[in-house]
């Protein structure tokens, strides 16, 4: 072994000497050293594979039940057509990419790894958008992947009844792409919190009981939650999957404000940029 | 080479380093000695950025460490055997950290190989052992080819093989022309491995100065005295500058002072003496001599005067660790 060490050619140049070669620091090259450790994981992969399945699997089971019923065609024409049921697949879907959203980075700290990463990147900024912008792109590439099939699973089952979406409507195809948006919103979201708290559990338990409990609770007929009620991330988020009908029935005796679809999705982006900024401020300042 | 000014670095109101300056130069290992908690670690996570200094600025080859075009050129640095993910691969951790840099496959292999990690690299870091963390944390800090390394306990966990393979390669880098800082807590490994030590004690530094030097200073004035009166020897000799610890019954280490002058006073006050040896001088005794002077002499005088009225010749036991000099710090060895 140490014999090794006295033979290997890369060894041989001499510290002074500058180097020839181009091994310095570069944010593409950070992003690709990202994306090499998303992919490495296991963890990783299961996460992406059971959003897939759960978004896919939802819509299958709509679809087959929908198929199997007289009269579907009303019933869904009051949600907004077929095409609803993404929001409920999406519903679903985010338990699974804001665990990964958490995961990407809280790991890093559970696990002594970010020491390694921010010694490479000592500075820390650029460490934490490659994070931001893999975990992103892989969600958004994934959901719409996702999309994508259940699309075909509901021209299969829905496509004789002429009930599955139809891409020539500019609704449909906004509420199909903001699915894999509010999905990519949502992790980045988680990804921010995951970041302020760097601890696994902690982050976790923030953002599904934001996501499942508190939003919840701030439908309670009580003004003051009322209000505010339109503003939190996933009520937000949620618009740019919601059809216009759905929307309209909800502005009647509304007590807040009503968001359309691209507001909504505005003040999940707004939450998002908020959370990420005081996650890079702490970076900077605190030690790893 | 690295230089600090007047680092410092508060942990809440605890001070973790306490305005040190020093230059770590290249070309020869710089050991970095201390007991646990004297603030080693920390300095060197400040090296690399991982912590910020409270007070104080400590450039690598004159620039902090992030601002360099190539940090892991210029510095690889070993701060723990765990600052991996446990669910990746080492191979693939490695690819990754070198990915930063445009560093390739072909050099990730070379280190694996370097660091005898072929058989374990395509498995999960969770399931290694200390030993393998300390070698893929090598493999990591040499992943660069970087002109310095920084290197925190190395040879922890590792088995006798390995510890002789990373003297080889600190000893290796650092005749390339290198610049090579080392931690460790064991004196021994220190004095086969290092040119030039630095002593750190309660975040201050006690010595500066070449591997000979420290061990050549104290050389001569440690003195191993056994006797039955021990105690009341303990006595006789305290005084400015005499460090004593009790490392058994009746034994005593004497720094500070001669086997003459211990042997003159012995005899005026009619003490008896079994033993009276000069110690050879050793790395280790240079340094428990040198934490003794800073932190312990005040213990030691105070120990001994918690019971005025004990009567010296009370016992044959009295000079034993609990009545030791510095019997909360004290170096009982």
């Amino acid at each position: 072994m140490s014999t090794s060490i006295l033979t290997s050619p890369a060894e041989t140049s001499s510290p002074g000497q500058r180097d020839a070669d181009d091994v310095r620091l570069t944010f593409p090259r950070v992003v690709r050293s990202e994306w090499i450790k998303f992919r490495t994981l296991r963890s990783t992969i299961w996460t992406l594979a059971i959003t897939l399945v759960l978004m896919v699997g939802i819509v299958t089971l709509y679809s087959a039940i929908l198929a199997s019923q007289a009269g579907a065609a009303e019933s869904t024409s009051a949600d907004g057509g077929s095409v609803a049921v993404f929001m409920i697949a999406a519903g679903i879907a985010q338990l699974a990419v804001t665990v990964l959203g958490v995961l990407v980075i809280t790991g890093e700290y559970t696990t002594g790894m970010i020491r390694s990463t921010l010694a490479a990147v000592p500075q820390r900024l650029p460490a934490l958008w490659a994070k931001g912008v893999v975990l992103a792109t892989s969600i958004f590439v994934v959901s719409t992947v996702a999309v994508g099939i259940s699309l075909i699973v509901m021209q299969l089952f829905l496509g004789a009844d002429r009930l599955a979406p139809n891409l020539g409507d500019a609704e449909t195809v906004r509420i199909l792409v903001g699915t894999s948006l509010y999905l990519t919103a949502i992790a980045l979201f988680a990804f921010a919190i995951g970041a302020i708290l760097r601890h696994s559990a902690g982050a976790l338990a923030t953002v599904l009981g934001l996501l499942l409990v508190i939003e919840n609770l701030f439908l309670i007929p009580w003004k003051p939650l009322q209000v505010l009620s339109p503003f939190l991330p996933g009520t937000a988020g949620f618009k740019i999957m919601t059809p216009q009908v759905q929307i309209d029935a909800m502005s009647q005796g509304a007590v807040g404000a009503v968001l359309g679809p691209w507001q909504g999705f505005a003040v999940l982006l707004a939450w998002v940029a908020v959370l990420l900024t005081a996650a890079a401020v702490l970076l900077r300042r605190r030690n790893a | 080479m690295i230089e600090a000014h007047g680092l410092t670095k508060h942990y809440g109101s605890k001070t973790a380093v306490d305005d040190i300056t020093f230059t770590v130069h290249p070309g020869k290992v710089t050991g970095f000695l201390g007991p646990n908690g004297a603030g080693k670690s920390t300095t060197m996570r400040m090296i690399v950025g991982l912590d910020r200094p409270t007070r104080g600025t400590v450039v690598v080859n004159g620039r902090r460490y992030a601002q360099h075009r190539a940090p892991l050129r210029e510095v690889g640095a070993l701060l723990d055997a765990k600052a991996f993910h446990t669910g990746r691969s080492a191979y693939n951790h490695l690819f990754a950290m070198g990915a930063t840099h445009g560093i390739g496959k072909a050099r990730v292999r070379e280190v694996i190989e370097m660091t005898g990690l072929e058989s374990v690299a395509k498995k999960r870091v969770g399931g290694f052992s200390l030993g393998m963390g300390q070698r893929l944390g090598i493999a990591s800090a040499l992943l660069g080819n970087p002109h310095t390394l920084i290197l925190d306990e190395p040879v922890n966990g590792l088995d006798p093989e390995g510890v002789l393979w990373v003297r080889n390669l600190v000893r290796y880098l650092a005749n390339e022309g290198r610049t090579v800082f080392l931690s460790s807590h064991l004196m021994s490994e220190m004095a086969l491995t290092a040119d030039h030590i630095i002593v750190l004690g309660r975040g201050r530094i006690l010595a500066d100065a070449p591997v000979a030097d420290i061990v050549g200073r104290s050389g001569g004035t440690t003195v191993r005295v056994c006797s039955p009166q021990a105690t009341r020897l303990v006595e006789l000799l305290a005084g400015p500058g005499v460090g004593i610890a009790s490392t058994a019954p009746q034994w005593l280490e004497v720094t500070g002072s001669t086997a003459q002058a211990i042997g003159e006073a012995a005899a005026a006050a009619q003490i008896v003496l079994h033993e009276l040896t000069p110690v050879t001088g050793s790395l280790e005794a240079a340094y428990m001599a040198l934490t003794q002077d800073s932190v312990e002499y005040r213990s030691t005088t105070s120990g001994l005067h918690r019971d005025p009225n004990r009567d010296p010749k009370d016992s044959d036991g009295a000079a034993g660790p609990d009545v030791a000099l510095a019997s909360t710090e004290g170096p009982i060895r």
